[in-house]
């Protein structure tokens, strides 16, 4: 192997200094011949390292400079990395290009963001929803230009599991949904995509249940007040009673629907957190317990174990009607000779309000679909029961307005626990009762 | 770009603090940019409680101003920040009054909006009002975009917007007039009315005011009091003499 034409530079060095040595003899001055002879080759690869340096700096790799011996090897050893380098950059650039094209071509907005939030790309599809101008603003922090409070909120608060809607703030009615989904070493991806549409038709479907039902109510109430007078009346011919009290039932069982759906679709209306109001839970449990006893049917055992007297905060009537929704849903699925037991307690994660029956239990596949609205796991069953199918719906968004969770717990033909759990700052140690009555004596 | 300007600073904790000011001025503004919106939906809508609401959040939008304008006193105080730095500062500290003062206008606009939710709406929906509305949202928007971006002649440009607002203003004033002429029973109405597009030209007021501090944070020119075309010739000749 020649190491570069390292050897031929080698034998000309010494042929060379052979020459000068031998003239310096010949004309008694080998020193100064020999230095004379170093000289010229150290100037002669001066001179290549020069033009090699030259032509390094000038950034033209393909003027390569005519170089002899290793200095030749060197400049084609480095003409030979540079376009390796060159080749797998084309390569990547080419990739990279196409995938921008790809991600800028997708229907939906992509903005891709630093650990710190700053705008480090987006397409053109994110340009246009979120009114961002060309390449000026990469390096600018998102939320100083998508400043809707909600998202603000959405991008500190770190919970990405669900996109947050958000109104346009350029004055055209216009809704965005975005969606933060973390990747790589802390950087976020954030989707955005247009749902004007589906927000009108939300708005819209809401708007419709809420007429629709008020305006259901006032023909109800008339048809209802007449059937009740037929059926107490005693001149009605007896073939005609039994026909007349199903109407009576089915009246009943419409106006307990338009009910539900009124007070839902108010739940609804506003998603604002409940108020703070004191509600005595255990007196309220005491209460639930009579109204299931003054059903026709009802199991032969409702009990009550409040664990603690703590007062729950929150909005009397809608707790209330949660409730009752829990406790009815049990005392109309459990048989006579079955139980149900309603429970309060209260440890460091908070109150928990369960309702326990020994009841017909519900397959695990329906239960995370049962506060739906309308889903029914047995349409046969529950039509007979007389549910309107809004009330687990009900108590979802009670719940949700309270801040609290509901968990499911049954097994098929066993019973099932309904729990709600509220968190602690929404309850309050009770009065003393001794000091209370004190208190309102003085 | 200017945002560069930020960044090169021996301490980086003093770009951080400027960072974080200017990132709060803009969250303060998104917040109004969100008051202006529902209280004029709460209008159009005739929404007495989304009113209140809007006039019941204002004290948040104080909230906002007196911890902004702290965090500059401290800046102030601890870093004594020189050119476009101190620039930003006084900059800030004025563009926060006027976001303030935006949000005041708001409240106004909600409590009167909760109060005309009570009685009938004209057969137009305040369509003209929500016009305008919908033209001083957009120039608070481009106000706070430039104000990120710290784009001056975005910031001038919208400057020139509000000259829309002032004609817009005028032309609903003399419909009002009109109404409470052709039938006095809507004298009370109209005057409410009245109130509500002269908050609106009012906010457009302060954007403007915003716009200005802009211009004054990236070229160090206080152009207050001077007409538009001025401040233009004079924006032109700087960047000729410093391409």
């Amino acid at each position: 192997m020649n190491f570069g034409g390292w050897l031929s530079l080698t034998v000309r060095l010494t042929v060379a200094l052979a020459i000068g040595l031998v003239l310096g003899l010949i004309f008694g001055v080998p020193w100064a011949a020999l230095a004379l002879v170093l000289a010229i080759g150290l100037a002669m690869q001066w001179l290549h390292l020069l033009r090699l340096l030259r032509w390094l700096q000038a950034d033209q790799t393909e003027l390569a400079p005519e170089l002899p011996g290793p200095w030749g090897h060197l400049v084609a050893m480095i003409v030979r990395l540079y376009r390796r380098k060159q080749f797998h950059k084309q390569r990547l650039l080419r990739l990279l290009r196409e995938l921008r094209r790809s991600t800028a071509a997708m229907p939906d907005g992509v903005v891709v963001l630093n650990p710190q939030a700053e705008i480090l790309w987006f397409n053109r599809t994110a340009a246009r929803l979120l009114g961002f101008r060309g390449k000026t603003d990469f390096g600018l922090r998102i939320e100083n230009l998508v400043r809707q409070p909600e998202f603000v909120r959405y991008l500190r608060g770190g919970q990405f599991a669900t996109p947050v809607i958000v109104r346009s703030s350029a004055g055209a009615e216009q809704y965005l949904s975005l969606q933060i989904v973390p990747y790589g070493a802390g950087q976020l991806l954030t989707l955005v995509r247009d749902v004007t549409r589906e927000a009108r038709l939300e708005a819209m479907r809401k708007d419709f249940v809420a007429n629709a039902s008020h305006e259901l109510r006032s023909p109800l109430t008339v048809i209802a007040g007449y059937l009740e007078t037929l059926t107490t009346d005693g001149d009605i011919d007896p073939a005609l009673a039994g026909p007349l009290q199903e109407m009576q039932r089915q009246a009943q069982r419409m106006t307990s629907i338009v009910q539900d759906l009124i007070e839902l679709s108010r739940l609804e209306s506003s998603d604002a957190e409940a108020a703070h109001q004191p509600i005595d839970v255990v007196a309220l449990m005491a209460q639930l317990r009579q109204d299931v006893l003054a059903r026709p049917q009802h199991p032969a055992q409702v009990q009550i174990r409040a664990d603690s007297n703590a007062m729950l905060l929150g909005e009397e009537l809608q707790i209330h009607s949660a409730f009752a929704n829990l406790v009815e849903n049990a005392a109309k699925y459990t048989p006579a000779d079955g139980s149900v037991q309603i429970r309060w307690w209260v440890d460091e994660d908070g109150g928990h309000f369960s309702v326990t029956d020994t009841g017909i239990g519900i397959a695990s596949e329906h239960i995370p679909r049962l506060t739906e609205r309308f889903y029914r796991v047995d349409a046969g069953r529950s039509r007979a029961t007389g549910g309107s199918g809004l009330g687990l719906a009900i108590v979802k968004h009670v719940l949700q307005r309270h801040g609290a969770q509901l968990s499911i717990d049954s097994q098929e033909g066993r019973g099932s626990t309904f729990t709600c759990h509220f968190p602690s700052e929404r309850l309050r140690a009770a009065m003393n009762v001794a000091s209370a009555v004190a208190a309102s004596v003085q | 770009m200017q945002a560069a300007d930020i960044s090169h600073h021996t301490s980086r904790r003093f770009n951080e603090d400027l960072e974080r000011v200017r990132s709060k001025v803009l969250a303060m503004g998104g917040f109004v940019e969100d008051q202006l919106s529902r209280s004029l939906m709460s209008l159009v809508d005739a929404d007495s409680s989304l009113g209140r609401a809007v006039a019941r959040d204002d004290y948040k939008v104080n909230g906002m101003e007196v911890s902004i304008d702290e965090d500059c006193s401290r800046i102030l105080a601890t870093r004594s920040p020189a050119a476009g730095d101190l620039r930003m500062i006084v900059a800030t500290i004025k563009t926060i009054t006027d976001l303030e003062r935006i949000g005041d206008e708001c409240e106004k606009i909600g409590l009167i909006a909760a109060r005309l939710a009570t009685i009938e709406r004209p057969a137009d929906r305040y369509r003209e009002v929500k016009h305008l509305g919908r033209t001083v949202q957009m120039l608070v928007h481009d106000t706070l975009d430039a104000f990120a971006r710290l784009d001056a002649d975005a910031a001038l440009k919208t400057c020139r917007q509000d000259r829309v607002v002032d004609e817009e203003y005028e032309a609903i004033q003399r419909q009002c007039i009109t109404f409470m002429m052709e039938d006095p029973r809507t004298i009370r109405r109209a005057l409410d009315v009245m109130w509500v597009v002269r908050s609106l030209e009012r906010i457009g007021d302060h954007a403007k005011n915003i716009c200005e501090y802009v211009i004054y944070m990236v070229h160090g020119k206080d152009v207050r009091h001077t007409s538009l075309d001025h401040i233009e010739r004079e924006l032109a000749e700087r960047a000729v003499r410093q391409p």
